[in-house]
C-alpha cells in the first residue's frame, strides 16, 4: 500500500499535480511545454480525466475503472476473444446498427409527425427539404432490415458454437428476446411512412393476431387501436417504435453484455475434453500442473464438460490481453465499417415510398415484410391457427427452452449432431420459406420466379 | 408453523404479484379502443332496384360491396365486408369471373361471399343491411362473420377468364 501514499516531487514544479494520480504515482501528465500537456494539467481537466494515459499494465487498466463507457468492457479479456472467427463480431455489430438506428432516428423525428393526415406528406418533406433527409431515412430503413438479418445471424452462429449452454442458458434466452424485440421494432417502424406499401403489410401482419384463440379480437383490437389500421395505430406503433421498444432493447441489451462480460466471453471451442479426477486439482493445494490424486489413485471419467464450466480459479492466469487498446481498436474499426456500409448502401439505394396509403385498394400482391414473408408462405399451405399462431409460437417457445432441453455440454459438432441436424433442418425450412415468399410470389400469391417479374420491395 | 419472517416475505411476494396483476388489468383496460360510435357506422346505399342482378357494387364510405346474387331459388341482395377473411385485404371484385378473387394469397369467393377455394377460413363476412323506406341501409357495426366452407348455395361456374392470372 506505500506506493498510494507516496507522493512524487513535480518535474515541473506544477504544486506536485502529477502526484494526484495516487494510483499510479509515477505516472506523468506530459511533463513538455506543449498547449495539450499544459491543457492536461489543468484541474478542470483532471476533473473529467482522473488519470493520465500511460501505456503501461496499471495505467491500462486505470482508464478502464474510471471511464464509463469502457466500464461496459472488462479491463482484461482472453486472447481468443479478439480472434474474428470467433464471433464474427455480430453482436457487436447489432449493437452498432442500434446506435445507428436511434441517432438517424432521433434525425427523422424532428421531422414527423404520427398522424394519419400528415405522416405521408412528412415523408415526402424529408425526402425532398430536409437536409440530408433522404439519405438519413435511407440508412435507417437498411439498417433495420440489416440488424433484423443480423441479429438473426448472430443467434445462429451462437447456436452452432453451443454458447447457449451452462452457463450461458439464460443469456441465451434474453438473446432470443432481443430478436423478437428486433421484428418488433421493425414492424413498428415499418407503418410509419403511411404508404401503400406500409399500410398493407402491417394490415397482413395484424390480421394474424385475430387467429389467436379467444382473445385474437381482443388482442388484435389492443394492438392496433379499432377494428381497421387508423389513426390509434400509427400513434400506437409510433410509441411502441420510438419509447417502449427501444427502452426495452436498451435494457435487455445492458443485461445481455453483462453477462456476455461475466461469462467470459464467446465459448471456447476447443475446450471440450474429457475431465477426469486424475486433472482436476483441490483449490490451494497446488498450482494446476501437480494434479491430485483420489481415490487411491485411480481415475474416473465423471463426464464431458465444456471448460468454461470449469471455475475461473482453475483458469490459466496467462491468456488475457487488455481490453483498452486490444479490443476497444478493433471495436472501432468494425464500427466505422458497418456505419460506412450502411452509409454506402444509404447512398446507392432509395428505400420505397409508394403512393399514400389507401384502404380501398390493395396493391398486388401484398406482402409482409420480409422476415415475415416466410410466416405469409405457411399460411398459404396450412390452416391460419397452425400456420399463424401454433407454428410460430411453438417456435419460439422452443428457442427459449432450447438450453433447458438440449442438457448436453459439449459445444463441438461432433458431440451433438442430433441438435445440430434439428436445427439445420428447421433453420433450412424457414430460409427456404422466406426466401419463397419473398421472392417467388406474385399476385394471387401465385409461384412467379424474380427473373419473370420482380415482386420484392422491403 | 409459518413464521412471521416467512409471513411477511410471502406477504410481499403475493402483494407484488397482486400490483403487477392490477397494472397489467389497468393498461389493458386503458389502452383498449372505446366504442367507435363516434363515426357513423349507418351507410345509405339507395334504391334496391339500382343493383342488377349478379353485379357487385363498391361502396367506398362503408368499405363494402353490395352484391346482387341470384340462383335458381331466385336473388339475394347482401352487403359483403370488402376485408378478405384471411389477413384483411380489400377482395376486389372480378367482373370477367363474376367472382371475388383476393390478391394476396388467391380465396375466391363467389358473388355472395361464399368461399369456393384458396386459404381463408370462412366466406366474406355480411353486413346488416335493412330497408328504410325505399332505401337500402347498412350498419357497417352489424358484421356477422361469413359461411362455413361448403355452403355453395349461389356457387356457379366462372363467367370468364380469372384476374388473378390462374390457369
Amino acid at each position: 500500500m506505500t506506493d498510494v501514499t507516496t507522493t512524487e516531487e513535480s518535474p515541473t514544479g506544477d504544486d506536485g499535480a502529477e502526484s494526484r494520480d495516487a494510483l499510479e504515482p509515477t505516472a506523468a501528465y506530459g511533463h513538455d511545454g506543449g498547449i495539450s500537456a499544459r491543457v492536461q494539467r489543468t484541474d478542470a481537466w483532471r476533473s473529467v480525466f482522473r488519470h493520465p494515459t500511460n501505456d503501461t499494465p496499471r495505467g491500462r487498466a486505470l482508464q478502464s475503472f474510471s471511464n464509463f463507457f469502457l466500464h461496459l468492457y472488462p479491463v482484461k479479456i482472453p486472447a481468443r476473444v479478439l480472434k474474428l472467427r470467433y464471433s464474427f463480431r455480430l453482436g457487436f455489430i447489432s449493437a452498432v446498427l442500434f446506435g445507428i438506428l436511434t441517432a438517424t432516428g432521433i434525425y427523422l423525428m424532428f421531422f414527423y409527425t404520427p398522424a394519419v393526415g400528415s405522416a405521408y406528406g412528412d415523408m415526402q418533406q424529408i425526402k425532398t427539404g430536409v437536409g440530408f433527409g433522404e439519405l438519413v431515412r435511407n440508412v435507417h430503413r437498411w439498417s433495420a432490415h440489416l440488424m433484423v438479418l443480423v441479429v438473426f445471424l448472430h443467434l445462429v452462429r451462437v447456436f452452432y458454437a453451443g454458447a447457449y449452454k451452462k452457463p450461458r442458458e439464460f443469456n441465451w434466452v434474453i438473446g432470443v428476446i432481443l430478436l423478437l424485440l428486433t421484428l418488433g421494432l421493425s414492424f413498428t417502424g415499418y407503418l410509419l411512412p403511411w404508404d401503400q406499401l406500409s399500410y398493407w403489410a402491417v394490415t397482413v401482419g395484424t390480421d394474424l393476431v385475430h387467429y389467436v384463440p379467444l382473445i385474437g379480437n381482443s388482442l388484435q383490437s389492443l394492438l392496433i387501436g379499432g377494428d381497421q389500421i387508423g389513426q390509434p395505430t400509427l400513434l400506437r406503433f409510433y410509441a411502441l417504435h420510438v419509447a417502449v421498444l427501444p427502452a426495452t432493447v436498451v435494457l435487455a441489451l445492458s443485461v445481455h453484455i453483462w453477462r456476455v462480460r461475466k461469462d467470459g466471453f464467446a465459448v471456447q471451442r476447443s475446450s471440450v475434453g474429457t475431465f477426469s479426477e486424475e486433472a482436476t486439482t483441490v483449490p490451494g493445494t497446488g498450482p494446476a500442473s501437480a494434479p491430485v490424486e483420489l481415490y487411491g489413485g485411480r481415475t474416473r471419467v465423471l463426464g464431458v464438460v465444456d471448460r468454461e464450466s470449469v471455475t475461473a480459479a482453475d483458469r490459466p492466469v496467462d491468456d488475457t490481453v487488455f481490453t483498452w487498446p486490444h479490443l476497444i481498436v478493433r471495436h472501432v474499426v468494425v464500427a466505422l465499417g458497418v456505419a460506412t456500409v450502411v452509409l454506402a448502401i444509404g447512398v446507392a439505394a432509395v428505400a420505397p415510398l409508394r403512393g399514400l396509403a389507401n384502404p380501398n385498394l390493395t396493391p398486388e400482391p401484398a406482402k409482409a415484410p420480409w422476415y415475415f414473408s416466410g410466416l405469409q408462405e405457411l399460411l398459404a399451405h396450412f390452416d391460419p391457427v397452425i400456420a399463424g399462431i401454433l407454428i410460430p409460437t411453438a417456435a419460439v417457445i422452443a428457442l427459449l427452452l432450447l438450453p433447458y432441453i438440449d442438457r448436453n455440454p459439449a459445444t463441438e459438432a461432433r458431440h451433438r449432431k442430433v441438435a445440430i441436424v434439428i436445427f439445420s433442418g428447421l433453420l433450412a425450412i424457414a430460409v427456404v420459406l422466406t426466401v419463397i415468399g419473398t421472392f417467388f410470389r406474385g399476385p394471387g400469391w401465385e409461384f412467379i420466379p424474380p427473373w419473370q417479374h420482380w415482386y420484392v420491395e422491403l | 408453523m409459518t413464521s412471521r419472517r416467512d409471513f411477511l416475505r410471502n406477504g410481499w411476494k403475493v402483494g407484488s404479484a397482486l400490483l403487477a396483476a392490477a397494472a397489467t388489468w389497468t393498461l389493458w383496460e386503458s389502452l383498449r379502443p372505446l366504442s367507435t360510435n363516434t363515426t357513423s357506422a349507418i351507410i345509405k346505399l339507395g334504391s334496391p332496384a339500382n343493383f342488377a342482378a349478379d353485379t357487385a357494387t363498391y361502396v367506398s364510405e362503408g368499405r363494402l360491396y353490395v352484391t346482387n346474387a341470384t340462383n335458381p331459388a331466385g336473388a339475394q341482395l347482401f352487403a359483403l365486408s370488402q376485408k378478405c377473411p384471411h389477413l384483411g385485404c380489400k377482395v376486389p371484385f372480378c367482373t370477367s369471373s363474376g367472382r371475388f378473387e383476393c390478391a394476396c394469397h388467391g380465396s375466391v369467393f363467389d358473388i355472395a361471399g361464399e368461399w369456393i377455394e384458396g386459404p381463408a377460413p370462412r366466406g366474406m363476412d355480411r353486413i346488416a343491411m335493412t330497408l328504410d323506406g325505399d332505401n337500402l341501409v347498412a350498419n357497417t357495426k352489424d358484421v356477422t362473420p361469413g359461411p362455413d366452407h361448403g355452403a355453395d348455395q349461389y356457387f356457379s361456374e366462372p363467367k370468364g377468364p380469372n384476374c388473378l392470372g390462374k390457369g
